[in-house]
């Protein structure tokens, strides 16, 4: 098999068939803010558990001193529990992302099986903008 | 016309990948699909369907026909999924470990007036032959193996097995991954 220039395709479910020029071109936009929604959510993710990592350790150390500063006896059990109710709902919402992820990889792959190129290009071109423009966030904090 | 590009596209697809390992099958090449437009068979799908009739799964010898074949093919789609990300996660932490080992070698050196001198060398990272190296590099042949099953499952396009998959994948990273993460937040608390 190999890459054609064409304006019909059935991209991955059966009612999204392509027939003409307009609705390829809209196809191609949607590719590739597929491909530009893949390279944010990699960022996301990776942005995510550093924040929740700093406000977590943050709130523990806090809490370290607080506990140290009342030098009472009767330890308080519901800060350690909150944080790691905070830390078990932060982990929740980054393997939903990490789903999202693979998913979306997966369909931007089975896209470019397609073996149209303008789809092609769309999923290039989405790969690149996606990470000019979520690359550098991931260094920004 | 677009007949029978598509059917072409569908008949020839499979043997069609960027991946140069995977051997072309039994499918026939695009030219002989125009005189056989009577019995349109569709080899490979191209769009997500859910079935449980005479699905292929990776070998010639696995075809699911029943729903408790399905359920099967369901369970152990999502553990391989599940067992690739811990197979990620694991090759991180093993990594990590063997490169914070940092081997000092001492070796005497003759220095001036006849004395002898202790020379220290430091080397840091891992040596070609070293285990940790070789255990990494099966690993990760390992690791291309099962992500190149789990595309090509996800390729067959089957509605059940591709949710087995995105569901297997997001249970092994929230089980392996929370671990890490835990470790992660101890070992690197002064950054």
């Amino acid at each position: 098999m190999h890459f054609i220039f064409s304006d019909e395709v059935v991209l991955l479910f059966d009612f999204w068939s392509v027939h003409s020029p307009a609705g390829m071109a809209l196809s191609v936009l949607v590719i590739l803010l597929l491909a530009v929604l893949y390279e944010g959510i990699k960022v996301g993710k990776a942005r995510l558990l550093h924040q929740a990592l700093m406000s977590l350790s943050i709130s523990t150390s806090q809490q370290l001193i607080e506990e140290t500063d009342q030098n009472s006896s009767s330890s308080d059990p519901t800060p350690v529990s909150r944080t790691h109710l905070r830390w078990f709902l932060c982990h929740f919402g980054q393997s939903l992302l990490h789903v999202a992820q693979v998913v979306i990889g997966y369909f931007v792959m089975l896209a470019v099986m397609s073996y149209n190129t303008w789809i092609f290009f769309g999923v290039v071109l989405g790969s690149g903008v996606g990470y000019y423009l979520a690359y550098p966030l991931l260094s920004m904090t | 016309m677009g007949h029978f590009h598509h059917m072409g596209m569908s008949m020839g697809m499979s043997s069609g990948d960027d991946n140069s390992t995977m051997a072309p099958s039994h499918h026939h090449p695009t030219s002989s699909a125009s005189h056989s437009h009577d019995h349109m068979m569709m080899m490979m799908p191209m769009t997500f369907y859910f079935g449980f009739k005479n699905v292929e799964l990776l070998f010639s010898g696995l075809v699911i026909n029943t729903a408790g074949e399905m359920a099967g093919a369901f369970v152990a789609v999502f553990l391989l999924a599940m067992f690739y990300e811990g197979l990620k996660i694991a090759r991180e932490g093993l990594l990590r470990k063997s490169q914070v080992s940092i081997r000092y070698n001492s070796m005497p050196v003759p220095g001036p007036n006849g004395t002898i001198l202790m020379e220290t060398h430091k080397t840091v990272g891992q040596q070609m032959l070293s285990f940790p190296h070789l255990l990494q590099t099966v690993l990760h042949i390992i690791q291309v193996v099962i992500s190149y099953f789990l595309m090509l499952i996800f390729m067959t396009y089957n509605g059940y097995l591709c949710i087995a998959v995105a569901a297997g994948a997001g249970m092994g990273y929230f089980l392996f991954s929370w671990k890490k993460a835990v470790v992660v937040d101890i070992t690197e608390h002064c950054h």
